[in-house]
């Protein structure tokens, strides 16, 4: 299990093009060119597949005050039946709504949905945590996540929540699901 | 200077691949959209690669590399598809297509510039 601070994710300067720097670029402006809410969330999905290597996602908007997530969007999942908090636990879920990744690779060989457990991402805007990425079962080919990919996961945590639900997001930006309390 | 037409319908695969390939080799890229687009771009820019994505509108990448190798003016290029489908089935659908290399997502850049120059020199 690892928890990872939230800070220092700020771009880093132009010219130091190593390939990592490239990939992180290439997701941080695919955020920034979306379009809309809708146009966002497809780029959330192309940026975990291509980059991270799961077809496996879901979205849940916070609500702080009850501790609960929503389910907002998904993708490869059934979200109603992805115990997203028995998987997180309330440490684990508070800790991501203080703004820390939560990333559990202990249990992934099992069979039932906590286990496909991966790693949940707060999705940062407004110095608080508004939704959270829970990217569940990776691809085959795909081990484990790596430190290029926690840097990828500060990213998304700290870029992701200005287009999917800032004013740009549009009218979409009201939550569509059903409720998880924890 | 060497030509690649990378073809994915993912702009953000789009965007990285291009990125890489351009700011760490010396190749100049193109891009395409979906399968029927790479296969027009391919006849008309003749470029020396192709890098292709599988599962794509229009015309998905198996698709599209099987036209490339009927048409003569495209019939040899190299062609490598990239994809996050990683099981047998899929990859020797790839090959039965005619592609020359079979390459999974989510990408690493390094192989993939290695690879690229493994066809292509530096």
């Amino acid at each position: 299990m690892n928890h990872l601070n939230s800070d220092a994710s700020r771009p880093k300067p132009s010219g130091t093009d190593t390939i990592e720097d490239l990939r992180l670029g290439a997701a941080r402006k695919r955020l920034a060119e979306s379009r809309d809410q809708e146009d966002a969330i497809e780029g959330l999905r192309e940026i975990v597949a291509n980059f991270l290597g799961s077809e496996e996602i879901g979205l849940f908007r916070v609500d702080p005050r009850a501790l609960s997530l929503q389910v907002f969007w998904s993708f490869g999942i059934d979200p109603e039946n992805c115990d997203l908090l028995r998987a997180l636990g309330d440490a684990g879920l508070r800790r991501v709504m203080r703004g820390e990744c939560h990333v559990d690779l202990a249990d992934r060989d099992r069979s039932d949905a906590m286990a496909k457990a991966c790693a949940f991402i707060p999705i940062r805007f407004a110095n608080e945590t508004i939704a959270v990425l829970a990217i569940l079962r990776l691809l085959p080919q795909k081990l484990v996540f790596d430190g290029s990919d926690m840097e990828l996961f500060k990213v998304l945590s700290h870029e992701a929540g200005e287009p999917l639900f800032g004013p740009r997001a549009g009218s979409q930006a009201s939550s569509r699901g059903t409720g998880i309390n924890g | 200077m060497k030509k690649i037409l990378v073809v994915d319908d993912s702009r953000t695969a789009l965007m990285m691949e291009r990125d890489i390939l351009e700011r760490r080799t010396k190749y100049q890229c193109v891009t395409a959209a979906d399968g029927q687009e790479a296969v027009e771009k391919a006849q008309k820019e003749h470029p020396d690669m192709v890098l292709m994505d599988v599962v794509m509108p229009r015309l998905n990448g198996f698709e599209a590399c099987k036209m490339m190798r009927q048409q003569p003016s495209t019939s040899q290029i190299p062609i490598i598809l990239v994809t996050t489908r990683s099981e047998e089935f899929y990859m020797e659908a790839g090959f039965q297509s005619g592609c020359n290399d079979y390459i999974t997502k989510p990408i690493d850049g390094a192989e993939l510039v290695a690879l690229v120059q493994s066809y292509l020199g530096e």
